[in-house]
């Protein structure tokens, strides 16, 4: 295998997913199997280029910094599974001085 | 549509009862197809009585004011539930519309519905759906492709006469192949994508599936054009429909390149391409052999980077703003728990994938590599496009698939082999129709442009379609 369970651990902690032992060697394989089927694409010489991020060659243009519409803070509330005095709520983050 | 837009113009037909009859179609039909995941009815028909009213006070809109469209789950649609075939999104309304969706309802289209897909746009035939898999119309044991694979099937089994989809590596092209309809893949950038839930915002585009060539060219002018909200946008114009003059197919080069043909393309599949091919070549068309050799990477150069980008853009869904919440002590496991729970097995892969090869120690080996290499696919198909005007290739490999035929998820890539290279190059891309198997499954012929040359590509295109004709006509019996 070119990558071991830990590596797996590792990214799966990264990307913030609890997985199953059953899923941890599932996507070992998975990553494994990607991962060599890609291996073709390490033998391409790319010496003489950059990379692209764009297809399309365009120039971002700077918009005014101007205050536009928004929708109302209690709107945007109403999605969250929980909110309390205008504050998206999450558990503790930050514990109490004794 | 223009036949559809007469009737409801010259009031032989209602709005009302157009939504009616697609609404008839949708109940008909959906107990086995499967091809949406929210019906809307009662919103398409107070649209539709709504639209009657315009017309009868002289106010319409637009000529299509009152037509109804189904857009695929992943587009934002203001009240109306938007889940990306996730269980994440399963209860989430989103609170506006999608750049796209304003602008159909600025000429008066009503949203009869919403579209099914692979889970976030992930996947070629639909099985990835956390809503089960849309059949294909043509034969219900079969995929109807994907990801946009509701969107197609809908328009194929005239559930509605158009739709819109997403494609970040075929996924409007397949699923107009597989189903036997048009579908449009836009030049990067003409088409914004703001509302429209990220995938992969380097390769992501929206696009028309539509039964005839001249309605997805008509759909596609309804959605062209700059938008502020949409940083990529900014080149971007507006696009009319095409006079549909024939004589430009004199000494039109078309490149034909040898990587899409031969081994491992179905006979039925680059026969009835290479008809077409010879039809054109027949009415003054010049073939060009050509070669597109670094197809051989883009597969994989589109895999390393559609799940890295894929990675970031999904770091969203952290069960704080919207979606699932599965509660925890502190907030990291809150975040994973959620992530976990709402996931689906080939969207935590593709997380997977895509963080490792963003990783510190593999960064440049991988996404630095292939964003290369990137550059090397561009180079080759703009090079390519200095001798030729379009370039023609199957669409994918084979017709389509039975449900539950490819069981590796590297198998399910290879359904892109032949349309994730346009999404690299950011160069519009179309699938027409080209006759039937022996098993009478739809056959589809892609057509890429350079950029910004859709017109050209739906010229072409409508060529293709009076050579081997269109199907399921509906409201005949009016017209």
């Amino acid at each position: 295998m070119l990558i071991d369970r830990q590596e797996v651990m590792r990214m799966a902690r990264l990307a913030r997913l609890e997985l199953s032992d059953r899923e941890i060697d599932q996507y070992q394989k998975d990553l494994t199997s990607f991962l060599s089927s890609g291996q073709k694409l390490q033998q391409v010489d790319v010496s003489a280029v950059e990379g692209t991020s764009h297809a399309v060659a365009m120039t971002h243009e700077l918009r005014k910094d101007a205050v536009g519409e928004s929708l109302p803070q209690a709107e945007i509330l109403s999605a969250a599974p929980e909110a309390m005095d205008g504050f998206f709520k999450v558990p503790r983050i930050v514990e109490e001085q004794e | 549509m223009r036949r559809l837009a007469h009737l409801l113009e010259t009031r032989q037909i209602s709005s009302t009862e157009v939504v009616e009859h697609y609404l008839a179609e949708i109940s008909k039909q959906e107990p086995v197809l499967n091809a949406f995941i929210t019906v809307d009815a009662e919103g398409a028909l107070a649209q539709a009585k709504a639209s009657d009213r315009r017309r009868r006070e002289g106010q319409a809109l637009s000529p299509w004011d009152g037509i109804p469209i189904a857009v695929k789950d992943n587009i934002s649609t203001k009240g109306l539930k938007t889940t990306c075939a996730s269980r994440f999104l399963a209860n989430y309304v989103p609170l506006f519309d999608a750049e796209v969706v304003s602008r159909l309802k600025d000429v008066g289209l009503s949203i009869i519905g919403k579209t099914n897909l692979d889970e976030f746009a992930m996947g070629s035939s639909t099985e990835y759906s956390a809503y089960g898999v849309t059949c294909n119309p043509h034969d219900h044991e079969r995929v109807s492709g994907g990801s946009s694979g509701g969107s197609a099937a809908a328009v194929a089994a005239g559930e509605v006469p158009w739709s819109l989809g997403t494609d970040t590596g075929g996924s409007i092209r397949q699923p107009a192949s597989f189903c036997g309809v048009v579908g449009l893949k836009p030049t990067y950038g003409w088409v914004s994508r703001y509302g429209v839930v990220a995938l992969a915002p380097s390769l992501d585009h929206v696009g028309p599936l539509a039964r005839t060539v001249e309605d997805a060219a008509l759909l596609f002018s309804l959605i062209a054009g700059p938008d502020p909200k949409d940083a990529t946008s900014s080149d971007a114009r507006e696009f009319s429909i095409p006079d549909w003059d024939e004589s430009f197919v004199k000494g039109l080069k078309i490149g034909v390149p040898e990587e899409f043909f031969g081994e491992g393309i179905s006979p039925e599949v680059e026969g009835a391409v290479r008809d077409c091919l010879n039809a054109l070549e027949g009415w003054g068309a010049e073939l060009v052999p050509i070669s597109l050799a670094t197809n051989e990477y883009a597969i994989d150069t589109y895999l390393t980077l559609v799940t890295a980008e894929a990675s970031s853009s999904l770091a969203r869904y952290d069960g704080v703003r919207y979606g699932v919440r599965i509660p925890a002590e502190d907030s990291n496991t809150m975040f994973a728990r959620s992530r976990s729970a709402g996931f689906g097995a080939e969207v935590k892969r593709r997380i997977m994938l895509g963080t490792y090869v963003l990783s510190a120690r593999q960064y440049g080996a991988y996404y630095e590599q292939a964003q290369k290499v990137r550059t090397l696919i561009r180079q080759d198909v703009l090079e390519a496009f200095k001798q030729v005007d379009v370039i023609i290739t199957p669409t994918t490999p084979s017709t389509a698939f039975r449900i539950g035929a490819k069981q590796s998820p590297l198998e399910m890539y290879l359904s892109d082999l032949f349309t994730a290279m346009a999404n690299l190059c950011g160069i519009p891309a179309l699938n027409v129709p080209c006759g039937r198997d022996s098993r009478g499954l739809p056959l589809g012929m892609q057509i890429m442009g350079g950029h910004f040359q859709e017109e050209l590509l739906f010229r072409v295109a409508r060529l293709v379609e009076n050579h081997v004709g269109v199907e399921g006509e509906v409201f005949s019996d009016k017209l």
